[in-house]
């Protein structure tokens, strides 16, 4: 369960990403974050995992304070969070293998994983994790090989890796193509129904929000403007929730391609 | 909310089947370990040292370390070290005029796309040749024909920068557009006026860059030839080494240190002014040329 | 149409260098020449190069002297020796200092700073006279020279390696760390792949430089062919050095391109 509670974070040079921001998450559910570029999506998913620090108010996962954790806490916690990036992050020289397993970096013993020493039962995890997401015949193709829509799959299986019990996606598709973007949701709607992972994406399209989500949060300028199921959506809250009119940009059908 | 996703093969039906590791890779680096272990043991037999040495080695290091200090920078001074960095520094800057002047013109005739093939070939064959022999060597045989001093030293390091600046230089001429060329070709322009206004200006601020950059190596190598007669503080540091006299010694190698230190900053900071105000862009051949520019950083020069 | 043309645009007058840039030009200049007399600059030498009476005692070179295993031949397999263990051992401490002293990869702040200010200094020091240092410190002989290499083969090599690391994609970095992977473990599976060919590729070119640099480093005597070449120029039997001279020459030339060739299938 996450739950954040007047969590502010400031950027240095001023910029106040998230202001005053509360809201819960229980286990299992599958989230959609809108909000204009700049409002603070990228910020909260950040915030949650450390990669940015909070600047006041207080985030626990599972009981386990985010804000302010040691280096060793703060480890123990990504390990149970798994990331996928809107530009994939992966490791382009490298085969898909290697990149699924840096998912079970938490789990190896450091000096094993610098040497490359990966264990068989790291292997089995990783091909698990691939046949998952339907990528597993490329697993020793070199990831630069791979198409967009095949390379955020290796991403999601790297998370997958993890064993995660929550997932967070960071403008997943917003580099993909129309029939990718819809593979890759269905991929990511898909786990979190069987494998019951707590599920939290940044989407900037809102067409795809309201098609996939069960729960939207809208962020305006780093404050939570909209909390709620998806049936109580209408054009009127994606109005007010960007601070003006909708345009056919904000709309994966009218985008052309990507 | 229905799942209009597609439907991803799951594992009811026939599983995708894993593919087994490429065998090839496994096998280069296995080799590739294994001629470095060779080669490296190999090696070590014929170094004729036993662990014992190695394990000393830093310790005797380190005693000689501890008797330079505190550095002795009166005596040494007194004994006019100060004129002798600074000649290695005229022997250095001189070196490098020597070689930037006569490697430029040099380089047109070098470059494959301004220079007939009959040209090409022996000035290429001539730039690799020099750079070919080591600058110690090269001072090492004028010493015999010019004397002793500060002299045969810049005129070694100026003819072996020919060789290595004039490769550089090529490469840039043959890297440039050639539009300009064909501009001044219609004009009615000959090929020295091609040169002079169509290529000149693209390559120069980078070819000066080069000769900054080889400055900076030439500057240690002048600190070098010193050790063999060829000039400047080499000379000083020899002697000092010789009586063992470790605190002047920790004097030299300060100053010598200090030398290199601020002329790399001087001239890193001139050469990025230049090709910034240049505006020339730096295109993908870069990593090309730096990996042979590479061929010129470090060492004493002498390589 | 008629006739109201525009008033004619003013002439712009031809901007003049900044007075700067005289001033330099001038500077550089006056220094040359400066710089030229206290090193005794002399035209004829320019001439006198070419026409020295000297050269004639090169030749015909004693190939048979040369040639024999005892003279230049052992002494060559030690230049050999002195690179390859210079380049392996300087290479492979490169590694982990290469990173550490990268603002991408780097642990912490202190050990960034400590490493380069450590690294330039050694830098700072040619190999040559590494080599001359170590001499005195640890005797003559091969021992030495192949310290001097490994110590400056691991100044250049890190410097060249840790500029590439520097300019490495850090995404992968950081999804590293999403992970939870701890700090050794992400830079090697997320940043060393990517770095990989081009850390051989200076690998290899720092070997090249091993090699010329143990070439002469004898002359110093820190081992290597170099003392032979010591010998026989002071003795002056200037025919012998011309021999070992061309066989020098010879086995650069065939690395370089051996080394360009594959690096060359590395970038």
């Amino acid at each position: 369960m996450i739950i954040f509670d007047d969590v502010s974070v400031t950027y240095r040079g001023g910029v106040h990403a998230l202001k005053n921001v509360s809201l819960t998450i229980d286990d299992g559910e599958f989230v959609v974050v809108v909000g204009l570029s700049g409002a603070g999506k990228s910020t909260l998913l950040r915030a949650l995992n450390g990669l940015v620090p909070a600047t006041s108010g207080s985030i626990t996962v599972d009981g386990i304070e985010v804000v302010g954790a040691s280096a060793k806490t703060m480890r123990e916690v990504r390990s149970r969070i798994g990331m996928i990036f809107q530009t994939f992050n992966l490791v382009n020289r490298t085969s898909v293998m290697n990149n699924v397993l840096m998912g079970r970096l938490a789990k190896v013993p450091a000096w094993k994983s610098t040497l490359g020493l990966w264990s068989a039962e790291d292997r089995e995890q990783a091909f698990m994790a691939m046949e998952r997401v339907g990528i597993v015949e490329k697993a020793y193709v070199r990831a630069s090989n791979l198409s967009g829509g095949q390379q955020q799959r290796v991403g999601i299986a790297r998370a997958l890796a993890q064993h995660p019990k929550m997932m967070l996606a960071d403008e997943p598709v917003a580099a993909l193509d129309p029939v990718t973007t819809h593979q890759v949701m269905g991929d990511l709607q898909r786990i979190n129904r069987e494998l019951g992972i707590t599920t939290l994406i940044n989407l900037h399209f809102l067409d795809l929000a309201r098609h996939y989500g069960r729960r939207l949060i809208g962020l305006r300028g780093g404050e939570l403007v909209f909390d709620g199921d998806i049936s109580r959506v209408d054009d009127e809250t994606f109005r007010d929730i960007y601070g003006r009119a909708i345009t056919p940009d904000d709309l994966l059908s009218e985008s052309t391609g990507a | 909310m229905t799942d209009t996703a597609v439907e991803l093969p799951n594992d009811a039906e026939q599983p995708a089947s894993r593919p087994e590791p490429p065998p090839g890779a496994r096998n280069w680096r296995l080799g590739i370990a294994l001629v470095l272990v060779v080669a490296g043991v190999w090696s070590w037999t014929g170094l004729d040292a036993t662990l014992q040495d190695v394990l000393e080695a830093p310790g005797k290091a380190l005693d000689i370390v501890k008797e330079m200090w505190p550095p002795a920078f009166k005596a040494v001074i007194d004994r006019g070290a100060v004129g002798k960095i600074f000649e290695s520094l005229y022997v250095a800057w001189i070196g490098t005029m020597i070689g930037a002047i006569i490697s430029f013109p040099l380089s047109f005739l070098g470059a494959n796309n301004v220079a007939p093939v009959a040209l090409r070939v022996p000035i290429r064959l001539l730039f690799n040749a020099i750079r070919a022999v080591p600058e110690l060597i090269v001072a090492m045989l004028l010493i015999t024909v010019v004397g002793l001093g500060p002299w045969a030293g810049a005129l070694a390091i100026g003819l072996h920068s020919v060789g290595t600046l004039g490769k550089l230089s090529t490469e840039v001429i043959e890297t440039s557009d050639e539009g300009p060329l064909e501009a001044i070709s219609a004009a009615g322009g000959n090929w020295v006026e091609k040169m002079r206004w169509g290529m000149v200006p693209q390559v120069l601020p980078t070819v000066v860059g080069y000769w900054l950059f080889r400055f900076e190596i030439n500057v240690r190598a002048s600190a070098v030839l010193g050790l063999i007669g060829a000039g400047g503080i080499g000379g000083e540091l020899v002697s000092q080494l010789n009586f063992r006299n470790f605190p002047e010694v920790g004097a030299v190698l300060l100053m010598v240190i200090t030398m290199v230190l601020v002329i790399d900053t001087i001239s890193g900071f001139a050469r990025r002014r230049i090709i910034a105000g240049s505006g020339r862009k730096i295109d993908d051949d870069e990593t090309s040329r730096t990996v042979g520019l590479i061929g010129d950083l470090g060492g004493s020069g002498l390589t | 149409m008629s006739e109201t043309a525009l008033p004619a645009a003013a002439r712009p007058r031809k901007p003049r260098p900044r007075l700067g840039s005289y001033v330099l030009v001038v500077g550089l200049a006056c220094f040359t020449v400066f710089a030229a007399r206290q090193i005794d600059f002399r035209w004829s030498s320019f001439v006198d190069m070419w026409t020295n009476p000297l050269w004639g005692r090169f030749w015909p070179v004693p190939w048979d002297w040369v040639l024999n295993r005892r003279n230049v031949f052992d002494a060559l397999i030690e230049t050999f020796q002195i690179a390859i263990i210079s380049t392996i051992v300087g290479c492979s401490l490169a590694l982990p200092i290469g990173f550490a002293m990268s603002k991408l990869t780097s642990p912490n702040a202190p050990t960034f700073w400590f490493t380069r200010i450590v690294m330039n200094i050694v830098r700072a020091i040619p190999d040559l006279l590494w080599g001359k240092l170590l001499v005195t410190a640890i005797g003559i002989g091969a021992f030495a020279g192949t310290w001097a290499l490994t110590i400056f083969s691991l100044a250049v090599m890190v410097k060249l390696f840790s500029e590439t690391v520097d300019a490495a994609d850090p995404l992968p970095l950081e999804a590293a760390r999403a992970a939870g992977g701890r700090h050794t473990p992400a830079v090697r599976t997320a940043v060393l792949p990517e770095v990989f060919p081009a850390y051989v590729a200076y690998a290899l070119y720092v070997f090249e430089l091993n090699i010329r640099a143990s070439l002469v480093l004898g002359l110093v005597g820190a081992g290597g062919i170099g003392r032979i070449v010591e010998t026989q120029r002071s003795t002056f039997n200037f025919d012998r050095l011309l021999g070992i001279l061309i066989i020098m020459f010879v086995i650069v030339v065939i690395i370089e391109q051996f080394s360009v060739a594959i690096r060359k299938r590395l970038v």
